[in-house]
């Protein structure tokens, strides 16, 4: 990436977005969300962090923890959609392991703020329209 | 390890159909301001400090700290942005720039400047706020995202 990113939506554009913009942001808040949620939850975060040490099976798992089989499951699949952890099947047995560029959309700062930016500014538009001349 | 890392921006530029006093009130008065950015208590003057508040995350308090580090109204204004949760803290500058059109217009020019990038923090800053959170093993999985 270059030190700059540039981005100069269209100047005749009355809303200075394009439909694409509006996708891009609404995805990347949808994935900070996701991960906010998955990781808000402590039996997640602790499942979590157990699989920053190494890849496991449901049961392995099921066994440090003191909560069920089906409930380790559907944490699981809440941090598989939230692309924090990926799973590899293995014959009968599915391991799961983090995935390594889950938590990005978190610390990408640049990535959050041109969002941000494009949809304040989005805002600006159409208050100063209202405002008194 | 400490990144040395170049400092990234981000640039937007908009053509507006309003005059610049009357942009520049948008940029500048708290309550207009507050209405399409945040709740804030920005006064035009060199050198105060002011803040923003959005919603606070389960990462971050919400609030920007900021100062005025330059003001030419209705030309320029530039403030610092501080904020972040203390696992990735940013220390940014915002700067505004004004230009009257020949239609009576405005071009507005937003300048974000100062982020490291995320391979920066990563190593940095979420190593340690975020092993509080999740755990030692994280330090690894930050390391292969960057």
């Amino acid at each position: 990436m270059a030190s700059s990113a540039k981005c100069n939506p269209p100047a005749t554009s009355s809303h200075g977005l394009t439909f694409h913009k509006h996708l891009l942001i609404s995805y990347s808040m949808q994935r900070e969300d996701a991960i906010f949620r998955a990781l808000a939850d402590p039996s997640r975060r602790a499942i979590f962090e157990r699989l920053t040490r190494g890849e496991a099976a449901v049961k392995d798992v099921t066994a440090r923890f003191d909560i069920s089989q089906p409930a380790v499951s559907q944490h699981l699949a809440t941090l598989r959609s939230a692309g924090l952890v990926s799973e590899r099947r293995d014959g009968r047995l599915v391991y799961y392991r983090v995935e390594p560029k889950g938590l990005r959309p978190l610390i990408d700062w640049i990535a959050r703020y041109q969002a941000f930016w494009v949809q304040r500014l989005d805002r600006l538009q159409t208050l100063l329209k209202e405002m008194d001349a | 390890m400490k990144a040395k890392a170049e400092r990234q921006s981000i640039s937007l530029e908009y053509d507006l159909p309003h005059p610049p006093a009357r942009v520049w009130r948008a940029l500048t008065d708290p309550e207009l301001l507050a209405a399409w950015l945040m709740v804030n208590d920005m006064r035009p003057l060199l050198g105060h400090s002011f803040t923003f508040k959005a919603e606070p995350t389960p990462w971050w308090d919400g609030i920007v700290h900021c100062e005025v580090l330059e003001i030419d109204p209705p030309k320029r204004l530039r403030y610092s942005w501080r904020s972040g949760p203390e696992s990735s803290p940013l220390d940014t500058v915002v700067t505004w720039t004004l230009t009257p059109t020949p239609s009576g217009g405005t071009r507005l020019a937003l300048e974000h400047s100062g982020f490291l990038p995320a391979n920066a923090f990563a190593f940095d800053g979420a190593r340690k706020g975020w092993q509080r959170m999740v755990g030692e093993g994280l330090t690894e999985v930050l390391a292969r995202a960057a």
